[in-house]
């Protein structure tokens, strides 16, 4: 490569090196960008080397020898203004007047496109897509998405197919994953998430299965089955990625052994519970018991109040703070449960 | 196309076996050259209301998807199709492809396991290349760089975008049953398990990317994947497919889904009023509720004498009070398949005429082992389950050389420090599992054993099988065995010892299981557990 850039100079031709997606080639050795920058250095040639990236501290990841070589001149792309993005929709969007088709139609077209853009609602529209999202890549998606909801009939494009694309675009994946999990699947997920309140870092599915049996007892469900179903359940909550093991050491354990950990939050989990349309209220309750109760509880035990009285007293003072009520049964089953 | 047995057990026909039934591999000469017309789906093309009845409860997913390839020779955005496991997403992207009669490639993840199988598959199809014996199975191009890869499929969607424009102004090409357009589909399955190969980090960005990096309109790009778009997370800036999403069925596409194909709808309806409901509270995965259903059936519908009758209320009643019973043990086991002696054993146990009698019955065939393990096996299997449970440090109380073993403490007063500790100890077991051991170790308990195992045989005085040469006969391949169990992942191997740089191994099996195997055996295991 030296002898061909040598080549390259001597005829006065100017050679440029453009490395796309640069952050990979800084990792490992760095063996081609050291040669490269090297090259360029010690030979007579001229040559450019341009490195594309989307992370803002590549140069860091650079080695010294490397580094030292690098002139340090960064460009930075800011994603579009927003009135280059309109400039830019309206010229994507817009037929162009010499193309096959017929020429009314795509006067007629235009027209109707300049009026969408202008409009109101669809400045709004977009303001909110642009706030989620502002790269141009994404912005093209979404075009091709509103675009492939016209209606061929109709033959324009109308305010309606852009508002269609972009609640197409505002997805949930893990809430979509709740509603479709079964009932002993969120079941056992409720389980988990009172296993992470109750301060247990590491938790397996024995860990579960024990907290299964104890909120069956104690509340004396109807959903009560055996191990290995919920076994079964367990590992169809590890394929939706709701759950995923914390160790990497990998196979050299069962299933049952290895620590798990929740990849939903709280929230999510609440709100997947609240719109899951057959889900018992009874979970929701189970989760606000875990999470309001327990530590509540806790804090009595420091302040040593041992009656159930007293602990409602504050039960209900922490509650006017904004929390949701239970049924009067269930906090005091688990306040027995949590004094015991 | 919807079978009773689920979406996922379609009979997709491949598009070889589909359009010729007369490769004879004795004959090297008369190979099946594929040609562009195995690019489309080889069958009957499908309307568009037989497309929309075959898959109850899709209609939605079925039109976005065409919407999304849109008509005929329009570019297309990367799509991903994703949703559970048996939700119908391989069937329904093929059967769209079939009712549009486009030429597609179709390749998935699971046979094509690494980045260069999955290339050539794909440059086979496009290049009308079938590997065959003549030349010994090779692909029609090594590849295994994505930028070969790429190079390669320009170059062959160029030449198969070029045939069809050739042969789509001719009129024989629609009676010929050729696929339309001048647009090739690339279509990627299983593309979740490409997150575990070695070189996952470069290949997913590639896939992704491929729309980019080819930057040819005429190839339309659909992944298939079980798990939701925020589990491929990658670092770099990469086109994001547009999502299409299969969500589980709710409880009236599983009704709907399981009336198609039945012979006698009445009754198998009032047999999903019962069943349904409470199958779908554990799962709606339907190729789990399909394998229940169908047993569950076959005893719902014992009573009868007539097939074909459409039940009333007070049959319903009836056939109710039968089934409910076995609703319960159903719902408690997963995947039970019978095998024929068990079977037997029921309808033995149902001439008793007592309920109670035939649950037992039912409990008792499940306390017997399902599959056959060699004796050696056995013992092997016993010893490294005890070598898990029990600490080094009792083996030799356990195993003296007298062969008689009193493991049984003394019952002393439980203080209530011994309490916790007893409670500590059984959290901790709980959460580290089994423990490991040396093979020194397994084989010694293993050598004990079994010496106590020929011993009660000659107290026993039995003369069915005698073992040749003290435990010659038994010890002779117990390495062998012990790899087939590893392999059968009963045990499993772990990482060396710092210490001492042997391996150590781990039980895989629950206690029921040993204890089966155990009282296959009448090896009196309890005695040998650790109990804290």
């Amino acid at each position: 490569m030296i002898a061909m850039l040598r080549e390259c100079g001597l005829a006065h031709k100017t050679i440029i090196f453009v490395l796309n997606e640069f952050d990979y080639f800084a990792q490992g050795k760095q063996r081609l960008l050291y040669s490269l920058l090297d090259a360029m250095q010690s030979v007579t040639s001229q040559a450019v080397v341009i490195g594309v990236s989307c992370r803002l501290d590549v140069d860091q990841l650079l080695e010294k020898r490397v580094r030292s070589r690098f002139s340090h001149r960064k460009l930075l792309f800011l994603p579009p203004s927003k009135e280059d993005t309109e400039r830019f929709m309206e010229h994507i969007l817009s037929l162009p007047v010499d193309s096959s088709l017929p020429h009314n139609y795509t006067v007629e077209f235009n027209a109707r496109l300049k009026k969408i853009l202008s409009d109101e609602r669809f400045k709004e529209l977009i303001n909110t897509y642009l706030s989620f999202n502002s790269t141009i890549g994404h912005l093209v998606r979404f075009l091709f998405q509103a675009v492939s909801y016209l209606d061929l009939d109709v033959g324009f494009l109308s305010l309606e197919n852009f508002k269609t694309a972009l609640s197409s675009m505002q997805r949930q994946p893990k809430l979509e994953c709740i509603r479709d999990c079964s009932i002993l699947e969120l079941y056992l997920l409720v389980c988990m998430k009172r296993l992470e309140v109750k301060e247990q870092n590491s938790y397996n599915f024995n860990s579960v299965m024990t907290e299964y049996k104890s909120i069956h007892d104690s509340f004396q469900t109807s959903d009560y089955y055996a191990r290995n179903v919920c076994l079964r359940a367990f590992e169809h909550l590890l394929q939706h990625q709701l759950i995923s093991f914390a160790d990497n050491r990998g196979h050299n354990q069962s299933v049952e052994f290895r620590p798990v950990k929740l990849l939903i939050s709280l929230a999510e989990l609440h709100q997947g519970l609240k719109s899951y349309r057959l889900c018992p209220m009874f979970y929701l309750d189970l989760i606000k018991i875990g999470f309001w109760i327990l530590p509540l509880v806790q804090a009595c035990k420091l302040h040593k109040i041992p009656a159930f009285d007293s602990f409602l007293v504050c039960y209900v003072n922490y509650y006017c703070c904004g929390a949701s009520f239970l049924p009067l049964k269930m906090v005091k089953v688990a306040f027995s449960r949590q004094l015991s | 196309m919807a079978k009773e047995e689920g979406l996922q057990v379609t009979r997709r026909t491949t598009r070889y076996s589909a359009s010729n039934n007369a490769v004879e591999p004795t004959k090297p000469t008369e190979f099946y050259k594929p040609t562009l017309n195995d690019l489309g789906f080889r069958q009957q093309p499908l309307g568009f209301e037989d497309l929309l009845s075959c898959f109850p409860g899709r209609s939605t997913q079925v039109l976005e998807l065409l919407r999304l390839l849109g008509p005929l020779n329009s570019p297309m955005f990367p799509v991903l199709v994703y949703g559970g496991p048996s939700t119908g997403k391989t069937s329904v992207t093929l059967q769209v492809f079939r009712h549009l009669n486009r030429p597609f490639v179709y390749s998935s993840c699971v046979t094509c396991y690494n980045p260069r199988i999955l290339f050539e598959s794909i440059l086979n199809q496009l290049w009308f290349h079938r590997k065959n014996s003549g030349h010994s199975y090779s692909s029609v191009k090594r590849c295994e760089r994505p930028s070969d890869f790429v190079n390669y499929l320009r170059e062959a969607s160029e030449s198969v975008i070029d045939n069809l424009k050739g042969n789509s102004g001719k009129l024989s090409s629609k009676l010929s049953g050729q696929p339309n357009g001048t647009m090739v589909y690339l279509v990627f399955d299983n593309l979740e398990r490409v997150r575990d190969w070695d070189k996952s980090s470069t290949i997913l960005p590639f896939l992704f990317n491929l729309c980019d990096i080819l930057k040819m309109p005429e190839v339309g790009l659909i992944f298939i994947s079980s798990t939701s778009p925020d589990t491929y997370y990658l670092n770099i800036g990469y086109l994001e497919p547009i999502p299409l999403y299969f969500p589980d069925y709710t409880e009236d596409d599983l009704r709907q889904i399981f009336m198609a194909n039945q012979v006698n709808r009445k009754l198998y309806t009032s047999f999903l009023d019962v069943v349904l409901r409470p199958f779908c509270r554990v799962t709606r995965r339907i190729d789990e509720l399909s394998a229940a259903f169908s047993s569950l059936f076959k005893k719902y519908s014992e009573p009868l004498s007539d097939m074909e009758v459409a039940p009333n209320e007070d049959m319903k009643r009836r056939l109710f009070t039968h089934l409910r019973p076995h609703i319960t043990t159903a719902l408690n086991e997963t995947f039970q398949v019978r095998s024929q002696p068990l079977l037997k054993a029921e309808t033995n146990q149902e001439t008793k005429k007592k309920n109670s009698s035939r649950m037992s019955g039912i409990r008792e065939d499940f306390d017997k082992m399902d599959f056959h393990m060699s004796t050696s096996a056995k013992y092997l299997l016993i010893s490294a389950f005890l070598a898990s449970r029990n600490p080094a440090t009792l083996d030799a109380s356990l195993f003296d050389s007298t062969g008689v073993s009193d493991s049984r403490k003394r019952k002393r007063k439980a203080s209530e420090k011994s309490m916790e500790q007893k409670k500590m100890a059984e959290q901790e077991l709980l959460m580290k599992g089994p423990g490991t051991f040396p093979l020194e170790r397994l084989l010694a308990i293993f050598q004990c054993i079994t010496s106590l195992a020929e011993d009660s045989l000659d107290e026993e005085g039995s003369d069915e099988l005698t073992i040749e040469g003290g435990s010659g006969g038994l010890m002779s391949d117990v390495l062998l065995q012990l790899s087939s169990l590893c392999n059968a992942n009963f045990i499993i191997k772990g990482g060396s010892c710092p210490l001492e740089g042997s391996t150590r191994y781990r039980t895989a099996v629950s206690e029921d299981l040993a204890l089966k195997v155990a009282r296959s055996l009448k090896f009196p295991l309890s005695k040998y557990l650790y109990r804290r």
